[in-house]
């Protein structure tokens, strides 16, 4: 009895977590009602971004791992900066949702010669 | 401009890498980790000596003013390049403390840290403790200024220092200026010193004698090294302008893990080696990440950015010449 109340509430407060995870980010909305859009991903490997440039269909989730040793971010090319990556350690990884169609240039703030690009359409 | 710049980077690489090198020359140089720079000021004159040559540095007599300078001491890095960089600058330490003449004080290049962890800095900071010079004076490199723009690094080590963390001070005679240009950085680009810092160094610099020997220190290189990674500064010719009149100048930079040197006209560029892991020559690896090199091997391929530094096959090349 006294579990099957406690996983009452534990379904409340993961239906209310999950409300406010889509609320506070709307581009993870818009991903789960557009379906089926496949993530796609870009490795960060000796100080290069691959592949450079990625065109996805709008409600990709794109996510970054960087496989150096070396930190590296993912932030846009110029303001306002749709993408800001914290500094990614080894095998640490960032996911960015794009919903809406455009080019979104963007770079290693800590390595600036590493640059790539996502094509939503 | 790029180009030419480019070349002459070249030229000092196939310097070091074409000419029969004597391998049991530096092979002597047991202890690659822990590799600082003792500079000593003699009639002006900056002159910098590898800490890994420690008994040779030994017999030379001190100038006016004697400072060590050590870079990349990446706290917090623990890879296979060198998984116990703690270790490697205890060892820097144990250096510094083993010289002759007390040096005056401790310069830091930068990436004192990996990750800008809090414990980074703390560590570095009980390590250098046990240095006989107290006064250490610090610039950041990028390491050391991630997700917030340097404002940790400011607290800790910028007390005092204007705009982004530049500062200058005066030592028996000698100018040394503090310079940032690892924040603020644009893509595609390579290291910035700004507009404001600039202005403030054309203002700094503007009361002093012509005769008063300047230093400058700053993470990336001033002078371009390899700009296809990043090894240069977009704005430090605009610098370097400003510092034209002087007799004497000399500029020290870490970020690329080895020792290179060259002088133009009366500017003599230095970078130091890290503390922490060798980086490859430039453009000699995929890329410019750690070296990771089996054991036996290591001394060897550290060894190559020391006879870069001792063979002086570049017209313009100086220093550890001497000490052959």
């Amino acid at each position: 009895m006294k579990s099957t109340l406690f996983a009452g509430i534990l379904i409340l407060v993961s239906g209310i977590a999950l409300i406010q995870i889509a609320g506070g980010r709307p581009g993870l909305a818009a991903a789960n009602a557009q379906e089926n859009v496949a993530p796609a991903s870009v490795a960060i490997d000796n100080f290069t971004f691959a592949p450079a440039t990625l065109t996805v269909r709008a409600g990709t989730t794109v996510t970054w791992m960087n496989r150096d040793d070396i930190p590296h971010t993912v932030v846009s090319t110029s303001e306002p900066r749709a993408l800001k990556s914290k500094a990614l350690d080894t095998d640490d990884k960032f996911s960015f949702t794009f919903t809406k169609p455009g080019t979104y240039p963007y770079f290693c703030s800590i390595h600036p010669k590493m640059t790539g690009k996502i094509i939503v359409q | 401009m790029a180009t030419e710049a480019t070349e002459k980077n070249n030229e000092i690489v196939y310097d070091h890498n074409g000419d029969g090198i004597d391998r049991r020359g530096f092979l002597k140089c047991m202890a690659w980790a822990g590799t600082g720079t003792l500079c000593v000021i003699q009639g002006g004159i900056l002159k910098s000596y590898s800490l890994s040559r420690l008994p040779e540095i030994i017999k030379k007599p001190a100038g006016e003013l004697s400072f060590v300078q050590i870079s990349d001491s990446h706290m917090g890095f623990n890879k296979p390049a060198n998984p116990d960089v703690a270790a490697t600058l205890r060892v820097a330490v144990d250096k510094i403390n083993a010289l002759a003449v007390e040096p005056e004080f401790i310069l830091h290049t930068g990436d004192v840290s990996h990750l800008s962890r809090p414990e980074e800095f703390d560590t570095v900071d009980q390590i250098l403790k046990a240095a006989t010079p107290k006064n250490v004076f610090y610039v950041p490199g990028e390491h050391d200024v991630l997700d917030d723009d340097g404002q940790q690094f400011r607290e800790r080590y910028g007390k005092g220092s204007l705009g982004a963390g530049w500062y200058s001070f005066d030592k028996k005679g000698v100018h040394f200026i503090g310079l940032v240009n690892v924040i603020n950085l644009k893509a595609g680009g390579l290291g910035t010193l700004g507009p404001d810092q600039l202005k403030w160094l054309r203002d700094d610099v503007k009361h002093l004698k012509s005769s008063t020997p300047i230093v400058v220190f700053a993470h990336i290189p001033l002078w371009s090294i390899y700009p296809e990674w990043g090894w240069g500064t977009d704005d430090s010719t605009q610098a370097l302008e400003l510092l034209k009149r002087f007799g004497s100048v000399s500029v020290l930079n870490g970020h690329i893990h080895q020792t290179m040197q060259k002088t133009e006209g009366h500017v003599t560029f230095h970078t130091a080696a890290s503390t922490a892991f060798p980086q490859p020559a430039p453009g000699k690896a995929a890329s410019p990440g750690p070296m990771k090199v089996p054991a036996d091997h290591l001394k060897s391929v550290l060894g190559i950015s020391d006879v870069n530094f001792v063979r002086g096959h570049h017209a313009l090349a100086v220093t550890d010449s001497t000490l052959e």
